[in-house]
């Protein structure tokens, strides 16, 4: 008894003394159901990012607590809870989605624990919360940044926009979209309003056909854009056409086939064109890590949450400390990330480049980058 | 709106009606003899559609051989749900039939959701079908010009099976009375898995032109259409089977025509087209084609 007692002590002792903790951070993101394919490149950036840099440098370690939300609302939030109640994390990346995120942010944001979204662009996600952060740009600047090479460098002046009123990714690119082109001196001939899970589109490219637009920009996501992309070939609609990053995936050119040649869309980032010196050793190590040849976008982004969050950890005293942790966050700037250049203002939106791609012989290539 | 736009839209009401009509079929049948909404049918239709995709795609079959694999096993897996879920409630109320119903609908999605991921896959289509014909301006691929060509074939095909055959007369006798049925010596459990294969082929040949035109295949791809189909099916008069490609075509067009005619209004299509059936019900609570269960059947 005595001995056991001693044992306990001593183990209390060397604890308090500082031995390297273990530190918990969390991870909601789809790794099964209807958004998988996503969550699961994004989290291989995390995972990446973590093997690359697992200790802080007071020597913590880093341990990635991952729960799948299976892209659904509802698992999001219940992931949500137990990462904060059981497993006592300090920090949640995730959640993939706008919609999703917003449900981890909602918990979070009350429990006082920092989030980082990936790749979550709604512009209404960090307001009025005080731990919401992300290392995206957000739907107004990607919309901008449409309307301005739309009308600048391509010369197009009329558009169609095609909204999915079922998303709020897409209500709110759609709107950012429309101001910036009429800004810009543009006509917005026609808006059309579409429902996610439709796949019937011939009546509505059959009328885009009527009106005969410069460009269609689709702020969508790729089953969608995919099927209107075939059925515009279909009735002999040849006009360019654009959309967000909610396209920018392999599954897109996949269901597109030969009608998504010469599409166009915004990206975070691209791998052919690293932005800085680390992206170049992200890439290198991850080409050699995993044997692919081609690295996603959103594998950099998920790797610049877990780089960004590292980072503020290691400018807090005590690294456990959420609430300092969410100031550091906030205070990131001209961080160089794997994405690109990284600032951070106090609404926890990111202020970083945009990249424009082409869809040319079944890949997105890279075309531009946008700077802010 | 000019003419050729308007009729471009008509022609596109058509082949998307044609879809619906093809899976409201099946409905129709299956409530046509059991007094049962088989809320699995969509699911079976994604089924078809998928074993299509296999067929083609890791299989390496030619097309019409994929069809045939996506035929046979749906028909296969409509009668196998029969036997395994149905007929031990052939005695139950109803209600538990409708839910074990929905229960195996459930089922379905959520073991493709498991084995094959919920990523849509791109379908891969042979080219004569997405070959572009036009004619006086408008523009059609040929799969979209088959769809209602097949689908009243088939309709002929039903109808000649249900008045001209002997097993279609049992198929009528079995919708008045099963009792009766089974004293005249004809084996009711039989002809009711006769009629799930059937709707069952029915819904695979509609999911494979469903993956043909709009070519992708996911395990949720059934809910939606399979829902749409139902309202078909009830709109021309649950129980008769030119009423439920009637309804189809009504559905089809419904949703073209709100598109076309209210852009801004679009993405409500699916509510309009369930509007429709309500006022439809409001008026004609049998449907269009409304039978009197009475005197007729089918």
């Amino acid at each position: 008894m005595r001995k056991l007692a001693t044992l306990i002590t001593s183990a209390a002792l060397l604890a308090s003394v500082g031995i390297a903790k273990e530190i918990k951070v969390g991870a909601v993101m789809p790794m099964s159901g209807p958004l998988a394919a996503y969550g699961q490149v994004t989290y291989e950036g995390v995972e990446f990012a973590n093997t690359l840099q697992p200790t802080l440098k007071n020597g913590d370690t880093i341990k990635l607590v991952l729960v799948d939300n299976k892209g659904d609302k509802v698992e999001t939030a219940t992931s949500t809870t137990r990462l904060i109640s059981s497993d006592k994390v300090v920090a949640i990346l995730g959640a993939l989605t706008s919609t999703n995120t917003a449900q981890t942010i909602a918990i979070a944001d009350k429990k006082k624990i920092p989030v980082i979204a990936a790749v979550a662009t709604n512009d209404k996600l960090t307001t009025k919360r005080t731990f919401a952060n992300r290392v995206c740009f957000t739907d107004s600047f990607q919309g901008e940044v449409v309307a301005n090479y739309a009308l600048k460098d391509l010369g197009l002046k009329t558009a169609v926009v095609i909204v999915d009123q079922a998303q709020v990714y897409s209500l709110g690119l759609a709107k950012a979209f429309t101001k910036a082109f009429k800004k810009g001196g543009g006509k917005i001939v026609k808006k059309i309003k579409v429902t996610s899970g439709d796949k019937d589109f011939k009546a509505v490219v059959s009328q885009i056909k009527s009106v005969n637009p410069d460009f269609m920009f689709l702020p969508l996501y790729h089953p969608e854009a995919s099927m209107i992309a075939r059925q515009a070939k279909q009735v002999g609609l040849n006009k360019p056409m654009f959309s967000g990053d909610g396209v920018a995936n392999q599954t897109f050119i996949d269901l597109g086939g030969e009608s998504v040649e010469g599409y166009m869309f915004t990206d975070f980032f691209d791998y052919s064109a690293p932005p800085t010196q680390r992206s170049k050793d992200f890439i290198a190590g991850y080409f050699k890590k995993t044997g692919k040849k081609e690295m996603n976008s959103f594998t950099a982004l998920g790797a610049d949450t877990y780089n960004v969050l590292i980072a503020a950890m290691n400018r807090c005293a005590n690294p456990e400390d959420s609430v300092c942790i969410n100031k550091q966050i906030k205070s990131t700037k001209g961080y160089e990330g794997v994405s690109g250049i990284l600032n951070i203002d106090k609404a926890g939106n990111a202020t970083r480049s945009a990249v424009i791609k082409v869809i040319t012989n079944g890949k997105a290539v890279y075309k531009t980058t946008v700077n802010p | 709106m000019d003419f050729t736009v308007f009729m471009q839209q008509m022609v596109n009401g058509f082949s998307l009606g044609s879809m619906y009509a093809l899976i409201a079929i099946g409905y129709t049948m299956v409530y046509g003899v059991l007094r049962l909404i088989n809320f699995a049918h969509g699911d079976i239709m994604m089924v078809g559609a998928f074993l299509g995709y296999f067929g083609v795609s890791i299989l390496g079959l030619p097309f019409p051989a994929a069809v045939l694999l996506a035929v046979v096993g749906s028909a296969a897996l409509g009668m196998l749900t029969d036997k395994i879920a149905y007929r031990p409630l052939r005695s139950a109320p109803k209600i538990s039939l409708l839910i074990t119903a929905i229960g195996i609908s459930f089922f379905l999605e959520n073991a493709f959701n498991v084995f094959f991921g919920g990523t849509p896959r791109a379908f891969p289509v042979p080219e004569y079908m997405e070959i572009i014909l036009s004619l006086g301006g408008l523009t059609f691929s040929v799969a979209s010009l088959m769809v209602p060509i097949v689908t009243l074939i088939l309709l002929a095909i039903i109808l000649w099976i249900l008045f001209k055959t002997k097993y279609g007369m049992a198929i009528r006798a079995l919708a008045f009375d099963v009792n009766t049925v089974n004293l005249m010596g004809i084996d009711a459990n039989r002809i009711i898995m006769i009629v799930f294969g059937i709707g069952s082929a029915l819904a695979a040949v509609g999911g494979i032109f469903w993956a043909v035109n709009y070519p992708s295949v996911e395990p949720m791809m059934g809910v939606l259409i399979g829902l749409k189909a139902f309202a078909a099916a009830v709109v021309g008069g649950i129980g008769s089977v030119a009423g439920a490609v009637i309804g189809g075509f009504i559905i089809g067009f419904t949703e073209v025509v709100v598109v076309a005619f209210l852009p801004e209004y679009g993405g409500y299509k699916d509510a309009f087209a369930f509007v429709l059936l309500i006022l439809v019900l409001l008026f004609k609570p049998t449907g269009i084609l409304g039978l009197n269960f009475d005197k007729s059947r089918f």
